[in-house]
């Protein structure tokens, strides 16, 4: 036998009920169920079962999170020697990232999972596997200057106020990751504003794309470029940013993952990137305001800031999207379409992404709603 | 000919279909009549421990409906009726004696058939233990006689994918095929016969009876789905179905009078292709199944049959015996595997780059999770049913809210909870409801 399995099977007994560490239960399961996967007996039909389940479908968004989380690490540090005026290494690059940025991932494991275990432990069911994206997403969306602490509190609200209160795992209107930088966003702006923030701990500070206005006459677009934003910049994302949200080619990549393999909508990824488009192309054919973002067009809009790893990674949570077909296109869209109105007409916050995917997941149920009623009256009544 | 076309149902290839020669298998020792194959019945048992039985003496009958009778497949003597929890009747086991004698029935050539008055024919029919085979929707409950159908579904397939091909059934019984005709038009004029595209060729000269052509792939042969797809007004909803087996049996009867003892039923297993056998109707599962490993499970249908316990019979309404091997319970980092060989409809496993045919097996592949709303159900429903919008609604206990997204379509045909990635017992959720439904209106 597996000597690993013998030590969890020894372990057992102390974990289950009447055990010394009962109340860890939900630990000691997640652990044991991280390592072999359980397959109980069908008992109930049908009797043959389809090989997905909730693990590895979370495992697959684990995966098509990879390319931006790797690029975000090397950006990091690629930003940091562009900032002290030196030329780094790739390896330099990624050692000086992942020294900043695992810190901010492991402390959101594991403030994370300690509200889930305590969740799990009082309610007494196991640990949804839901968790495993959340604390992973929400790093992504933080700068890398980030005071810790923000981390933990910013993941323990998104965990216990966007998620547990109402019940947990499929219970939640709003994506937990969202919640959670939403709540940071707002409580600590000077750390998170989305204009201005600090590149190292050197003090170093830089602009972000979002946050450029052009000086006097010159064109959105020009200044965009002058300041190192071209669009190839910001496809390829070396530019400063969140970690995860810079590199519009990796998360492309992740969002191609993830609608191949069915785990992400690809309804509501091309509705949300068909409404961006549509929306930005209206705004820029609309006269006037040539130094503003409203003038960008719409490939600017697509690549710079937090659009397209918000459409892949955020919109499609399936838990807080609409489970309808049509309302999901519906919901991509608009998303998009919120996006550059939030970018072009509110001054006050330049990155509109995550507040549209928020404002339309509380949207979500009622397109639902729409759609499943008008479905129900093309039935062919049967009572 | 019309040609129904599927876009959804499981679209994966799995390995265990029977082949296509045929054995006769020896006489077994003991039959049954099951209780537990029927829908909504509530059996009263007419016989007790010990009596005789001819061929075709009643067993039980309904509680709800006196007069339909469930007979005995075999001459013999009652030797157990065997209960369950709640006392719910299993089975009542017959050890057959050897000889054949019959319960005798008027028997009737195809004019005789014309002119028997429809009363006659039915009350002919529930005396001989064969009316049930008319099953109405939308709770497949037994038909009512005293309705009129808007139409009789003749599937001339099974539930289960591997059940027998109606090549096999139809050797040298085309009279007896279009005698069974002959009963349906006397219940309904329309009368739908369906057939899966690859039968076709087997049919021969019946092929140009068919009606509507479905394809090959799971359950666009079922009743339920078929009439989904040609259903067009509220009317329809009341149609009878009836399986081809079940036709020629009850064509047989009334030709001779007597009661029909043997069937041909298959065995699958993954892997394996196994012949289809004939046998005697409630033959016992270890006679038909033949060697069976320690973790096997067997089922009357690997998607929407029953668990057939060792030791037991099979039912009069099954035709198909699921051998089902042991999966691997703990596999280690399951989650992240490439998995080349795991059946799978979604694509998160490599095996779906190959058409190669899957082995399967009984183990759930994970645990049970909330709804993620992921619509992996609705998109492999035939019959278009939002469940997670339905499950949620029956779990609130709203009926009407499930009753008007359609939870009266549903076929059981279970491949939304095959496909579900939280393992929620959507089946079982949405038959249940349809069950309470169905018994309120007693």
């Amino acid at each position: 036998m597996n000597p690993l399995k013998k030590l969890f099977d020894q372990l057992e007994p102390d974990f289950t009920h009447g055990g010394k560490f009962e109340k860890m239960e939900p630990l000691f399961d997640a652990t044991k169920t991280f390592f072999f996967l359980p397959s109980p007996k069908n008992t109930i039909l049908p009797f043959i079962r389809d090989c997905l389940d909730l693990k590895r479908y979370m495992s697959v968004v684990i995966l098509s999170l990879m390319p931006v989380f790797f690029f975000g690490m090397y950006n990091v540090g690629l930003q940091a020697g562009l900032a002290r005026g030196e030329a780094w290494s790739f390896i330099e690059c990624m050692g000086f990232g992942a020294w900043h940025v695992l810190p901010i991932v492991i402390v959101s494991y594991g403030a994370g999972f300690f509200w889930e275990i305590l969740f799990a432990s009082v309610r007494g069911h196991k640990i949804s596997e839901g968790f495993l994206v959340t604390g992973l997403l929400f790093p992504l969306t933080l700068p890398v200057t980030i005071p810790l602490w923000q981390v933990a509190l910013g993941i323990s609200f998104g965990v216990v106020m966007g998620k547990e209160i109402f019940g947990g795992t499929g219970r939640n209107f709003l994506n937990p990751a969202l919640t959670a930088r939403a709540f940071v966003f707002f409580s600590y702006p000077v750390s998170i504003s989305g204009d201005l923030w600090v590149m190292g701990p050197d003090g170093v500070t830089g602009a972000t794309a979002l946050s450029i206005v052009s000086q006097g006459t010159e064109s959105i677009t020009t200044a965009l470029s002058t300041q190192g934003f071209g669009l190839l910049e910001l496809f390829v994302g070396t530019v400063p940013g969140s970690i995860g949200e810079t590199s519009a080619l990796c998360c492309l990549i992740g969002a191609a993952i993830l609608m191949v393999t069915r785990i992400g909508n690809y309804r509501i990824i091309l509705g949300g990137i068909a409404g961006l488009l549509i929306t930005a192309t209206l705004v820029y054919l609309i006269p006037g305001g040539t130094d503003t973002w409203a003038n960008a067009g719409p490939l600017y809009h697509l690549c710079a800031g937090g659009f397209l790893f918000g459409i892949s990674f955020m919109a499609t949570d399936p838990v807080s999207a609409p489970g309808t077909d049509t309302a999901r296109w519906i919901f991509g869209f608009l998303i998009g379409f919120l996006t550059v109105i939030l970018r072009v007409a509110n001054p006050a916050f330049v990155e509109g992404v995550m507040l549209a995917i928020l404002f339309m997941n509380v949207f979500a149920p009622l397109l639902d709603y729409l759609v499943v009623r008008y479905k129900a009256s093309k039935r062919i009544p049967n009572v | 000919m019309q040609t129904l076309n599927m876009s959804k149902g499981f679209k994966i290839q799995l390995s265990g279909r029977p082949d296509h020669s045929l054995i006769h298998l020896p006489e077994p020792d003991t039959v049954a009549v099951s209780g537990l194959d029927i829908p909504h019945i509530r059996p009263k048992l007419l016989v007790k421990e010990g009596m005789s039985v001819k061929t075709g003496t009643p067993i039980f009958c309904d509680k709800r409906y006196p007069d339909i009778h469930y007979v005995s497949p075999g001459t013999g003597q009652v030797k157990h009726i065997i209960f369950g929890a709640r006392r719910k009747l299993w089975e009542v086991v017959i050890e057959l004696s050897g000889e054949e004698e019959f319960e005798s029935f008027p028997a009737l050539d195809r004019p005789g058939l014309d002119q028997l008055p429809k009363a006659d024919l039915v009350k002919q029919l529930k005396q001989g233990g064969l009316w049930q085979c008319f099953r109405q929707f939308p709770a497949k409950d037994v038909a009512d006689a005293e309705l009129e159908p808007p139409m009789i579904i003749l599937s001339l397939e099974g539930n289960d994918l591997f059940s027998p091909r109606p090549g096999h059934l139809l050797r040298d019984r085309e009279a007896a095929f279009r005698y069974g005709l002959g009963i349906l038009q006397r219940f309904c004029p329309r009368i739908i016969i369906t057939a899966r595209q690859s039968s076709l060729a087997d049919l021969g000269n019946l092929a140009a009876e068919v009606t509507h052509v479905v394809d090959d792939r799971y359950p666009a042969w079922d009743p339920g789905v078929v009439l989904y797809q040609i259903k067009k007004d509220v009317a329809d909803n009341g149609a009878w179905s009836i399986s081809l087996q079940h036709l020629l049996w009850m064509a047989q009867f009334l030709e001779t009078g007597q009661f029909p003892t043997q069937t041909l039923v298959t065995v699958t297993k993954p892997g394996a292709r196994k012949p289809h056998l004939t046998t005697r109707i409630g033959a016992p599962v270890n006679h038909v199944a033949g060697q069976l490993s320690d973790g096997d499970l067997i089922t009357t249908g690997q998607f929407n049959g029953r668990i057939a316990r060792r030791g037991s019979h099979m039912g009069f309404f099954e035709t198909t015996l699921n051998v089902l091997p042991k999966g691997q319970e703990d596999e280690m980092f399951g989650f992240v595997r490439p998995g080349v060989a795991k059946p799978t409809v979604s694509n998160t496993f490599l095996s779906r780059l190959f058409k190669k045919p899957m082995d399967v097996d009984n183990t759930l592949h994970g645990e049970e999770r909330p709804c993620i709303n992921c619509s992996y159900c609705e998109k492999i429903c035939p019959n278009d049913l939002m469940h997670s919008f339905i499950f949620k609604a029956l779990l609130a206990d709203d009926i009407e809210e499930a009753l008007s997204l359609g939870l009266m379509d549903c076929c059981r045909c279970g491949l939304c909870a095959f496909a579900c990635p939280s393992k929620i017992e959507l089946t079982q959720i949405l038959s249940q409801g349809m069950d309470t439904h169905h018994k309120d209106k007693f």
